[in-house]
């Protein structure tokens, strides 16, 4: 423990245990420690504090009056704080974002006692649910989050975007989450043989294989996770692109090896490449704006794609 | 420590007890704990002002003639009241530990509205959140005017909500200077200075996520608007018809395939997000877009034979 906690957030929280026990007489003070995520130590020193707080003259019946009977508490002489301090603007956003989000989720109940609360909340708050958010899904989050709770392994069609194929795989689906936008499956992938991470919105089929698997479910996943999704590998091509002046953008949006500026405004740029369709892709966008000019086998790439999908057209 | 937090315990009891406004003299003399000097229980008094409006607690300054009083007003301390029922509460507790928002404080939120009931969850989602965030949703439930820069302009705006879509927040609400309805990507927000409140109303009913003006194929150009009809093939149907919704599909084929018509206005955007599906889609009409489409393509399968 640091040797000075914060005073802030242990008045916060005394600020809000007063009016508790004030409403809720008899409150037992283990099952306090619970609510208020505290240790019983913890809870023993902010109870211990109240009995010299409280108004002039600081006689009896104006100090803070804590009984603890049997391990439960009483508060009186503490009407003023009858109700707990304001939701600051930075605590209520967090509660209406993080209600709206799961009940954005597929599958959330929308008149369930989330819904209600959130509109509770919203009218303390002042702000009618006027906070918007919408996470996706697509049409397998569902099948995969099953699957996941379950431990269940199944068989997904799934479409690699850069190699722009559809492959079946069977997977060990660790854990569904929602990160940078995306929902993701962290799973073990029997047919690659290590973990892999999957986007939902690129899977196109999921089905039961009867198997269970026995990993536990992870206990949560922070954003160290999804920030694996691109590894450039040691294999990766390593492709130069010309780009004019205006297509500054690729260098920004997309793992590159080097940017060097040319003296006509563009850009010389080593983009880094596992697969095909990721850089064909980026050459039809990018039109006459770009050119392939190293390594040899690649400089028609862009061409060539542009033939395949031009034959579409007759 | 102990002795702090006991002073501004009572301190917050005496403010919010008194009738009428105290002078800094009247606290010190009411409260225990200060200091006896008048410098140093200045000092004090103003640190601890600091520390309880950090966590939020609205100290009123008035000033009497050459007098400068201090009281809280109880309307402006207490939270009203939620009657959440315990089932409520606990579907806020698992809210708030599925869902992350990192820098944004909801321990303290939850202890306000009755501390942790039932069980946690494990995380689900993580939402990127942004220093004016919270500056923005301040603004927005106090119905108060904000003026920022965004993208080296400046820029006053009503704010009407928050809308979180595709990983990014956004606000929406009336531009002052553009007279119309505009979205902001909060990321791209500096400078947050917050208005008096009350300074307008928010169209009733309003959902705030009919403003996003994010689908770059309808804005960011001042050409008119046209129907576009793409065929997508089966391998990438699925993703298409989520981007641009379900009402988007006018026919599903035998082979899996959809064909799907969306409003365009930027005819660059549209051509960039068909090309993104290379041989999987073509653009059926209207003739204007397949032309372009066609030209794009021949000027690239020309440029190196």
């Amino acid at each position: 423990m640091s040797p000075r906690p914060q005073i802030g957030p242990r008045l916060e929280r005394v600020l809000a245990l007063v009016p508790w026990i004030a409403e809720h007489p008899g409150s037992s003070l283990d099952e306090l420690a619970v609510r208020f995520d505290v240790t019983p130590d913890e809870l023993e020193r902010d109870l211990e504090l109240l009995p010299f707080c409280g108004l002039p003259p600081y006689s009896p019946d104006r100090l803070i009056d804590v009984e603890i009977v049997e391990g439960r508490v009483w508060i009186r002489f503490a009407e003023y704080f009858a109700r707990p301090l304001r939701l600051t603007a930075d605590e209520g956003l967090g509660l209406l974002a993080a209600g709206e989000a799961l009940l954005a989720v597929p599958g959330s109940d929308q008149a369930g006692s989330l819904a209600t609360a959130l509109d509770k909340l919203a009218a303390a708050i002042g702000t009618e649910r006027g906070v918007s958010v919408q996470v996706g899904g697509g049409t397998f989050l569902d099948a995969l989050r099953t699957a996941a709770d379950r431990r269940e392994r199944v068989e997904i069609d799934y479409y690699s975007f850069g190699r722009d194929v559809t492959s079946t795989r069977r997977i060990d689906p660790e854990s569904v989450f929602h990160a940078f936008g995306q929902w993701y499956v962290d799973a073990y992938c029997h047919d690659a043989g290590a973990r892999r991470m999957f986007r939902v919105d690129r899977v196109r089929g999921v089905r039961p294989t009867g198997e269970h698997f026995t990993t536990a479910p992870a206990t949560g996943t922070d954003d160290a996770d999804a920030g694996s999704v691109f590894h450039p590998r040691a294999d990766d091509a390593r492709v130069t692109l010309r780009l004019g002046p205006d297509a500054g953008w690729v260098a920004e949006s997309y793992p590159t090896e080097s940017v060097t500026d040319r003296a006509d405004g563009g850009w010389d740029v080593v983009l880094v490449v596992s697969e095909r369709a990721f850089l064909e892709r980026i050459l039809l966008r990018l039109g006459p704006d770009a050119e392939v000019t190293a390594p040899p086998g690649w400089t028609t790439v862009g061409p060539d794609a542009a033939r395949r999908v031009r034959a579409r057209y007759g | 420590m102990a002795d702090r937090l006991e002073r501004l315990t009572t301190l917050v009891a005496n403010l919010l007890d008194t009738r009428t406004p105290l002078t800094l003299e009247q606290i010190v003399r009411n409260v225990p704990g200060y200091p006896e000097e008048k410098a140093s229980y200045r000092r004090q008094f103003e640190r601890d002002k600091d520390t309880l409006r950090g966590i939020g607690v609205p100290i009123s300054v008035e000033t009497v003639g050459a007098e400068t009083m201090y009281r809280i007003k109880p309307d402006e301390y207490y939270l009203p009241a939620l009657d959440l029922t315990p089932e409520e509460q606990a579907a806020i507790h698992v809210a708030v530990t599925a869902v992350r928002l990192p820098g944004v404080g909801t321990d303290t939120a939850l202890w306000k509205i009755g501390g942790q009931e039932g069980e946690a969850v494990p995380a689900l989602a993580s939402l990127p959140t942004t220093p004016a965030l919270a500056e923005l949703f301040d603004a927005y439930r106090k119905r108060a005017t904000v003026t920022f820069t965004h993208r080296g302009a400046t820029r006053r705006l009503d704010p009407y909500g928050l809308v979180f879509r595709r990983g990014h927040w956004y606000v929406v609400g009336r531009d002052h200077d553009r007279e119309g309805p505009r979205s902001f990507r909060a990321d791209r927000i500096d400078g947050v200075t917050v208005g008096a409140p009350g300074a307008f109303t928010v169209p009733e009913g309003l959902d705030p996520a009919t403003l996003l003006r994010d689908d770059p194929m309808r804005f960011g150009s001042e050409e008119p608007s046209v129907e576009a009809r793409i065929l997508v093939d089966a391998e990438q149907a699925a993703f298409v018809v989520e981007e641009l919704g379900e009402a988007a599909v006018e026919s599903r084929n035998g082979d899996g395939s959809v064909v799907v018509t969306t409003t365009v206005t930027n005819r660059a955007a549209f051509l960039s997000f068909v090309l993104g599906l290379l041989d999987r889609a073509e653009v059926l009409g209207p003739p204007e877009l397949r032309t372009r489409m066609v030209d794009w393509l021949d000027a690239i399968a020309a440029g190196a034979a």
